[in-house]
């Protein structure tokens, strides 16, 4: 079912321009998410991921395309294009998660102001009480202690604070929340706490996730689709497992081969990528990834590849991609 | 030093013997590490694996003796140092000449951070030639010629131009390439790797670790990886040694502790990191709470709070030592059910009733 969505992005284009260059941050990037699904966004730093999040937030504006976003009543929004006041009355069902938890929370704030905050700006009218009895609520829901409510994030450590972000996020009753990195920044112990709360939270509320992360194996344990971005293209959109297993275009291939398994029995040949992610002032010339592809041809060098439907929900973006045979990782039954 | 000659000079490059560094604050002294023992082997790579505020970076910090002036280190070092035998590096003065002819001679070090590694204000060859001309020669063209070397061999392309170069003209992974450079350019005995690839993309963390690996062969060094990422250690490390809140808790070979884990926080660790291909697993597994300041430890062991295997009147109340199960694994908990920690046990047990008799 094609409508069967909650957000769509369409064409997105975002470009930076400053007096002497113009960067292309993201370009032509489309697809779909359903209600209560995990979107997983994986590539290398300056892919353009995180432009990507921001631009579906409206945290900065988009040069060009649509993000449609189908509200509780089932009553469509194209975010590029309406006026203040609905996106202020929408914002509320789309919020953000960052990725610093010590950077991304006021200091001279109490946990409790910081999570009232966003309820004040969005409800003014709504009485002090119950502003404090939601955020105690939504404290205990993600396990803050309430009694700890009146204190300021130092006394914090790195878990519970980025607890207090998502607190914040969820304190509106969102949709949607996009996860910059939400985890990144935290300890492997306390990464999988909040990894496990992002994912009850979710069964519990029917939250919708687009999760940009760089960290392939967390992507894989909380992601129901990925999209694989490369120098501000998506260049494969699928589902989680079918990706893993299989994929199709070479610089995924590469990506996931270079994943370091915690695992010293497995071997596993990695694909050396030669060189760095060129500049994206000043890209290639067709296929993006050409330089650096060992199953270049020549049409690669040249014609640009559009972003082919292999099968239903699988997409990508290469010349070759019915031809070649990728390896992925093998799953256990 | 008398306590010198126990270093098994054939085999080990480093023994760190009850090693202890004490943090100077205004609310008192905290010991970030406390009390530990470990040694490196001739050509190994050992991980020092474990969270943020485990003591991991003041341990190798310690090694070179570039601690802060606030923290304090006890205990020994013993180093097989090509010039001066062996020596205890705890004991040099820091600013003295003998550890400064150690220093990014016989024992260099690659930091987390690139491009904090770097001054801004000097080209990277003259940063990387500082190393050999304080070191191997005071000859100009020659010096040079090392550098450049060592750069082509850390696959440094175009080495002419890029030797000419300011940090900021590099990228990440290319200026890590450079860091690596610059560390081995004296070709040291040990090499200490504080989290050498956590500032990396995937794909680039992948190529450094390959190239450590090679110039580790073709030099013959000693690395000691310091990590808390164990994807890392897994395909790096010849033995892992598990840190937590300022001591060792567990240290084995590699395959030996991912599949035999003892301690409940090694479990935990390794627990908590999801496999690719592992469909089943709807929830990670977590070690509940956080980790502990470390001023004003309660006795006993420090991860007694979060443990799942404690045991009540023991854990708390005694201080658990590495015990050694074979196999050159060693652990550091009452509750794992090997013979050699029973024995442990019941002996710590048998002194603890002992003590309550006797008040």
């Amino acid at each position: 079912m094609a409508e069967d969505y909650i957000l769509k992005v369409e064409n997105l284009h975002k470009t930076f321009t400053s007096k002497k260059i113009s960067v292309r941050a993201v370009t032509d990037v489309s697809f779909n998410i359903k209600k209560g699904e995990t979107i997983g966004i994986v590539g290398e730093s300056g892919c353009g991921k995180t432009t990507l999040g921001r631009c579906i937030v409206r945290g900065i504006e988009a040069t060009e395309g649509k993000v449609i976003y189908k509200s509780l009543h089932g009553k469509e929004y194209d975010f590029l294009n309406i006026d203040k006041k609905t996106m202020k009355n929408i914002r509320k069902e789309i919020q953000m998660i960052f990725q610093d938890p010590y950077s991304s929370l006021n200091p001279r704030m109490t946990v409790l102001d910081i999570i009232k905050e966003p309820l004040r700006a969005n409800f003014p009218k709504m009485s002090k009480n119950e502003m404090e009895e939601r955020v105690k609520d939504i404290a205990a829901k993600v396990g803050l202690n309430t009694s700890y409510l009146m204190r300021y994030p130092h006394a914090f450590s790195g878990g519970q604070r980025q607890r207090v972000g998502i607190a914040r996020a969820l304190v509106l009753k969102p949709q949607i929340i996009v996860c910059d990195e939400a985890v990144s920044a935290l300890d492997v112990s306390i990464q999988a706490q909040v990894i496990n709360l992002l994912r009850d939270l979710q069964k519990e509320m029917q939250l919708t996730y687009i999760f940009i992360s760089h960290d392939l194996s967390v992507v894989e344990h909380i992601s129901d689709k990925v999209g694989v971005m490369y120098l501000g293209k998506m260049v494969e959109f699928a589902n989680t497992e079918e990706m893993f297993k299989r994929p199709m275009h070479p610089y995924t291939e590469a990506l996931l081969s270079a994943v370091p398994v915690a695992d010293p029995s497995i071997k596993i040949e990695r694909i050396a990528l030669d060189g760095e992610i060129p500049n994206p002032a000043n890209p290639p010339s067709g296929c993006y990834f050409h330089e650096r592809c060992r199953y270049c041809i020549s049409k690669c060098r040249t014609d640009v590849p559009e972003q082919e439907e292999i099968s239903p929900g699988r997409f990508v973006a290469c010349h070759r991609a019915k031809e070649l045979d990728l390896r992925g990782f093998e799953y256990e039954e | 030093m008398e306590s010198v000659t126990a270093i098994n000079k054939k085999e080990h490059i480093l023994e760190v013997k009850d090693f202890k560094v004490n943090i100077r604050t205004d609310e008192g002294i905290i010991t970030a590490v406390r009390g530990i023992d470990f040694n490196i082997k001739k050509g190994e790579t050992l991980g020092l694996v474990g969270e943020s505020g485990c003591g991991k970076s003041l341990t190798s910090k310690a090694i070179l003796g570039i601690n802060e002036k606030i923290c304090e280190s006890l205990g020994n070092i013993f180093f097989d140092s090509n010039d001066y035998g062996l020596i205890d590096l705890v004991s040099l003065n820091p600013k003295g000449k003998d550890i400064r002819n150690i220093r990014g001679k016989e024992i260099s070090m690659i930091f987390q951070e690139p491009m904090v590694s770097f001054s801004p204000m000097y080209t990277i060859g003259n940063q990387i030639n500082e190393c050999t001309r304080l070191h191997i020669t005071k000859d100009k063209a020659k010096s040079k010629e090392i550098s450049l070397e060592m750069m082509r061999k850390v696959g440094i392309a175009n080495v002419e131009k890029r030797y000419n170069q300011y940090p900021h003209e590099f990228s990440g992974g290319m200026l890590q390439r450079a860091l690596i450079a610059m560390a081995l350019v004296c070709r040291p005995k040990l090499l200490l790797a504080d989290e050498p690839t956590t500032a990396l993309d995937v794909t680039i963390q992948a190529q450094i670790l390959e190239l450590m690996k090679e110039l580790q062969r073709e030099l013959g060094m000693s690395i000691l990886f310091i990590t808390h990422d164990l994807g890392t250690v897994a395909g790096m490390c010849d033995r892992v040694a598990v840190m937590y809140l300022g001591k060792i808790v567990e240290i084995a070979p590699v395959e030996e502790i991912y599949q035999n884990p003892k301690h409940p926080y090694t479990k935990g660790l390794i627990g908590s990191v999801h496999k690719i291909g592992n469909k089943k697993e709807e929830r990670l597994f977590s070690i509940e709470g956080t980790v502990p300041l470390a001023m004003n430890l309660p006795p006993g062991c420090g991860f007694y709070e979060r443990c799942e295997d404690r045991i009540e009147g023991l854990c708390n109340r005694a201080e658990v030592d590495l015990v050694s199960i074979g196999n050159e694994h060693e652990v550091s908990c009452f509750a794992c059910d090997h013979e050699a920690c029973k024995a442990f046990r019941a002996k710590v047990e048998a002194e603890l009733d002992g003590n309550i008799g006797g008040n």
